[in-house]
């Protein structure tokens, strides 16, 4: 029987693992889902953790708890980000999750690949980027997204189809 | 039609990108600290909101009360079976 004491100083120990090994990881997903202020969506992420820890099935639960919040997060951001753009003129408004000094090192195939990554539907470019860089299962990217497995086979096909068609546009 | 070159470019192109990210995680205690001090005004925000609600619903119980006369009872009236003549038929006076 552990006591309260031991259970909150474990969940501290296993918070402060977590908060070491998936910061870089989350942050860099926030980005390539298209987040402009990806510190501040993990950080938010990992406040959320934090407060949910009690309610989560285990440890084992909390990354794919924490992902699922970043995705949400950003896709919350992106919404907004639309909505600001329609009242701002262009030339005020920054383009959404501009990572320019990353963009920076690719080559042109790779930056217009990524230019249309961006046009793409926020629910598409999540699955395309859990599915591709993540390497996630379907029913993993399914939990992380809040929608069914076939939806993200839906996703997944109509994101790489159009991809595809930009990438045989530039040939 | 999707071929595997594009998965393959794309999962390239996402790598090279998230490569090139860096992102180094923040002093944990300064974390947890920030967390606590969000938590903390979370908790105080809603008992404060709690306890407007219910002083809200107890002025408003006390105004509905007060707003009554002082013979007219607003919860339970007993004033027709008060007032109401005993059936003369079926009950024999001892």
């Amino acid at each position: 029987m552990t006591s309260p004491l031991m259970r909150a100083v474990e969940a501290d120990e296993a918070l402060a693992s977590i908060f070491q090994t998936e910061y870089a990881g989350m942050v860099r997903l926030a980005v390539l889902l298209g987040a402009d202020d990806a510190e501040d969506i993990v950080a938010e992420a990992f406040y959320q953790l934090y407060r949910r820890w009690k309610k989560l099935r285990g440890a084992d639960a909390a990354v794919p708890y924490l992902r699922s919040v970043v995705c949400n997060l950003t896709r919350m951001r992106l919404r907004h980000l639309q909505v600001v753009r329609k009242h701002t003129t262009p030339a005020t408004a920054p383009p959404p999750g501009s990572s320019a000094e990353a963009e920076a090192l690719l080559h042109d195939d790779q930056r217009a690949l990524v230019a249309a990554l961006k046009e793409l539907p926020a629910r598409q470019r999540e699955a395309l980027v859990l599915r591709h860089w993540l390497g996630l299962r379907e029913a993993e990217i399914a939990e992380a997204m809040g929608i069914s497995a076939g939806a993200v086979k839906s996703h997944t096909s109509r994101g790489m189809a159009a991809l595809t068609r930009v990438l045989e546009e530039r040939r | 039609m999707t071929t595997p070159s594009t998965e393959a470019k794309l999962r390239e192109t996402l790598g090279a990108l998230a490569a090139g990210i860096e992102a180094a995680p923040p002093a944990y205690k300064r974390a947890r600290a920030e967390w606590r001090r969000r938590e903390r005004r979370r908790r105080l925000v809603l008992a404060v909101l709690v306890a407007i609600v219910f002083a809200l619903a107890d002025l408003i119980g006390l105004w509905a009360l007060n707003q009554t006369r002082d013979h007219d009872p607003i919860i339970f009236d007993d004033r027709s079976r008060i007032h109401q003549t005993e059936p003369a038929i079926g009950v024999i006076p001892p």
